[in-house]
């Protein structure tokens, strides 16, 4: 079985906003630990970082007696995805 | 007057009107390369940027250059300011050539450390630049650049023949890369480059037939005009990817 690449930090911000937009620009916090495969110790740094940036924003919802959250994705996160398919699309087609 | 071959004279304009096309083309990928660079501060992309911006200046020399050779006026001009600037009429018409060696000699050093700087980036480990023995190998291909580019003012089929070399080896890196990724795009810089390549060829015959001059000239504004497709279908592919994924 061939050894998984590390991710860069570029990579990782990318896979959680992709992860985001792909669930229609909301999803919960396990949800998207599950699909960017991250620890719940890393994805919570991540998304501290990336409110900071504005890039995504994490809500709370009451639901019945419990206080559900959901992050949400920003034009700010949406801009960023955008940026970075087309550096790898870049990358790729000039073999760099 | 001092020219490196004889071009045909009805051609005169066009080659600078496709060295203008393509020194913006060249311009739009370096801004590109450097806008990545700030954004993933990866060297790679720096590196890139810094091909394309040579490739740009050696655009600019020749279009410098053959301007002044073209117009009359520019030509008279020259002439008067080195006149001035040697203080003799003599010895001004030898300083005239130099002049116009020199601005061959920085599109030729300008040029092949553009190609020489692209395989690099193509090779494995290049964030390994800041190395002690990457940075004497900088230096000695700097020498060797140098050295071509002053030679090849005086025989400049050298100069041409040095860039095919450095260009079968970009295009090697391409046809592999396009074999791994099998992506319209990768097959268009693939083509690309292949066109300059094969510009190259043309331009190294031209003390056979002049008119491979027009064939080069051509051969370079299309593969120029591929690499500019190629950043307009990035561009708006992940456009469209983004507008589905709004959609959704």
């Amino acid at each position: 079985m061939p050894a998984k690449t590390r991710r860069s930090r570029m990579e990782l911000v990318f896979d959680i906003l992709e992860a985001i937009q792909n669930r229609g620009g909301q999803i919960k916090p396990t949800h998207l630990m599950y699909k960017s495969n991250l620890s719940h110790k890393l994805l919570t740094n991540y998304l501290q970082e990336l409110t900071q940036k504005e890039m995504v924003e994490v809500r709370e919802y009451q639901q019945k007696k419990t206080v559900n959250k959901m992050v949400h994705i920003t034009e700010k996160g949406l801009g960023f995805v955008e940026e970075y398919r087309k550096m790898r699309e870049f990358t790729s087609a000039f073999g760099l | 007057m001092f020219t490196l071959f004889q071009t045909p004279q009805w051609f005169a304009g066009f080659d600078l009107l496709f060295d203008t096309i393509t020194l913006l083309i060249a311009l739009l990928i370096t801004a590109y390369s450097y806008k990545l660079y700030k954004l993933s501060d990866e060297n790679k992309f720096f590196y890139f940027s810094v091909a394309f911006a040579l490739m740009s200046v050696g655009f600019l020399f020749k279009l410098g250059t053959y301007l002044t050779i073209y117009s009359p006026a520019s030509q008279y001009a020259a002439a008067v300011t080195i006149v001035k600037v040697t203080n003799s009429q003599g010895i001004g018409s030898i300083f005239r050539n130099l002049l116009y060696r020199a601005g061959y000699f920085v599109q030729m050093a300008s040029m092949l450390g553009s190609w020489l700087l692209l395989f690099f980036v193509s090779q494995k480990g290049r964030d390994r630049l800041n190395k002690m023995h990457e940075r004497s190998q900088i230096l000695l291909s700097i020498y060797l650049i140098t050295l071509i580019a002053v030679v090849s003012t005086f025989e400049y089929r050298i100069f041409y023949l040095t860039s095919l070399v450095l260009l079968a080896l970009i295009v090697l890196h391409l046809y592999e890369n396009h074999r791994l990724r099998r992506s319209q795009n990768s097959k268009k810089v693939l083509l690309a480059f292949l066109l300059l390549l094969a510009a190259q060829i043309s331009f190294a015959f031209i003390f056979i037939v002049p008119e491979l001059y027009i064939v080069g000239e051509l051969l370079t504004l299309a593969g120029f005009g591929t690499i500019a497709a190629t950043y307009i279908a990035i561009q708006q592919k992940t456009k469209q990817m983004a507008n589905s994924e709004v959609l959704r």
